[in-house]
């Protein structure tokens, strides 16, 4: 079944869909959610509370503003650097310590398209590390502009220049898949 | 305000929120653009980049949760889903059911309600904070860069139309930066927006940004000067709403730079 029929069933509030939705994108889900938030409590934790969200807030989803997949991996970013953020304190110990060995997993999977994946992978080879490193911290993190400016101690204006480059990169090179 | 066409700064803007880099404050105001002002230029590069930042997941290994968060999910639906039609009860079971019913709906309404209460003050304490934070950083990195022995100051004094309006620049030449406080410049009318010029000693002004001032004649424009420009003069023109590549309008403010 297509994504968006799924979508569709589950703003009918078919739970069978929902279950097809979460067993589709798990790993995807789960593997974004885990990398911010850094342990593997937290991270379920929050990964219920993204498929619960993609639950109730699936009659509202907009075709328009992306695709079925780019709308449940925007929330759970947002979910997990909530988190972070209300759980700064303990992210901060989970940080210092070496960092969980995560279950083993497939290295690919099997609903996302494998030429999606390389092209992601590949994408992100050819991204310069001064791109990259600026654009990871207000993605994974959830860091401003600011923020980044004095973590990296660099002109403001060169971190923006850096995280727009490196998002005009990735939109380039992705433009088929988006 | 709906953009006519894509610029650098704009491109800018959809970066940094499509990459979650904005400030809360930014990220607030940009959301309410994308939202409210049918802006269909900004709404498109936000979207696309959206688009691209979202995909960046699926380049990390793909990795398994336990059942555990399946079940969690799974329950919790499975009290708002459709329940399966039952056998017909008998009258005293459904009388006896109901008011269970009623008693269990009182209960989670109450415990809702005061979830939701504490869930909602946390969250707008939570967001208070954030936002405090990230204004204190803002301002240290600007005290920062005022006080900072790189900065040159320049006034700038206003022309034609407006002669009362004035404007101090402080140029941090290390970060490349311009901060410009306006005084006194009559905010410009729907139709058009003030546009701030890099002038450089050889070769056309290079804009540094769109700005409108607030009621009381006020403005805090805050610009990265582009690298290998040596400047001359910092100016400020009427220009159509938007901005445009090149200045149309007689100078509204003039400043040299030493």
């Amino acid at each position: 079944m297509e994504d968006l029929e799924l979508i569709r069933q589950m703003a009918e509030k078919k739970a069978a869909a929902l279950d097809a939705f979460y067993e589709r994108y798990k790993r995807t889900a789960f593997a974004l959610v885990y990398r911010i938030v850094g342990n593997r409590e937290d991270a379920e934790d929050v990964l219920v509370d993204v498929f619960w969200q993609a639950w109730q807030q699936a009659g509202r989803y907009d075709q328009s503003r992306g695709k079925p997949l780019a709308w449940l991996l925007t929330i759970a970013r947002t979910r997990a650097i909530d988190s972070v953020r209300s759980q700064s304190s303990r992210r901060t110990e989970d940080l210092e310590k070496q960092p969980e060995t995560p279950a083993p997993a497939p290295s690919t999977d099997p609903f996302v398209q494998a030429d999606t994946r390389e092209a992601v992978l590949d994408a992100l080879r050819t991204l310069p590390e001064q791109q990259r490193v600026p654009l990871e911290m207000a993605y994974y993190q959830g860091m401003s502009h600011t923020e980044i400016a004095a973590a990296l101690n660099q002109p403001l204006g060169t971190v923006k220049d850096r995280i727009r480059n490196g998002m005009m990169h990735l939109r380039k090179r992705l433009k088929p898949y988006l | 305000m709906k953009h006519p066409q894509l610029t650098d700064e704009l491109q800018e803007q959809a970066s940094l929120y499509a990459a979650g880099a904005m400030t809360e404050s930014e990220r607030r105001e940009y959301a309410r653009h994308l939202e409210q002002d049918d802006c269909t230029v900004c709404r498109r590069e936000a979207r696309e980049f959206q688009a691209a930042t979202a995909l960046l997941a699926i380049g990390l290994d793909p990795l398994s949760p336990s059942q555990a968060v399946k079940d969690r999910l799974m329950a919790a639906v499975a009290t708002v889903s459709p329940a399966v039609p039952a056998p017909k009860p008998r009258r005293w079971v459904v009388w006896l059911a109901a008011m269970e019913a009623v008693a269990a709906s009182v209960l989670l309404f109450v415990a809702f309600s005061n979830n939701a209460e504490l869930r909602r003050t946390t969250e707008s304490l939570r967001t208070q904070v954030q936002e405090l934070q990230t204004r204190i950083l803002e301002q240290q990195v600007q005290m920062a860069s005022l006080t900072s022995t790189d900065v040159q100051i320049a006034n700038l004094v206003g022309q034609n139309d407006t002669p009362g309006a004035r404007a101090r620049l402080f140029w941090d030449q290390q970060r490349r930066h311009w901060s410009v406080y306006v005084n006194n410049l009559p905010p410009a009318p729907a139709n058009r927006s003030y546009q701030l010029w890099f002038v450089p000693k050889t070769g056309n002004p290079v804009s540094a940004g769109v700005f409108n001032t607030a009621a009381n004649g006020s403005a805090v424009v805050e610009a990265d000067v582009p690298a290998g420009l040596d400047l001359m003069a910092a100016a400020v023109t009427p220009e159509p709403f938007g901005g445009v590549p090149q200045p149309t309008g007689r100078f509204a403010l003039l400043g040299a730079l030493n």
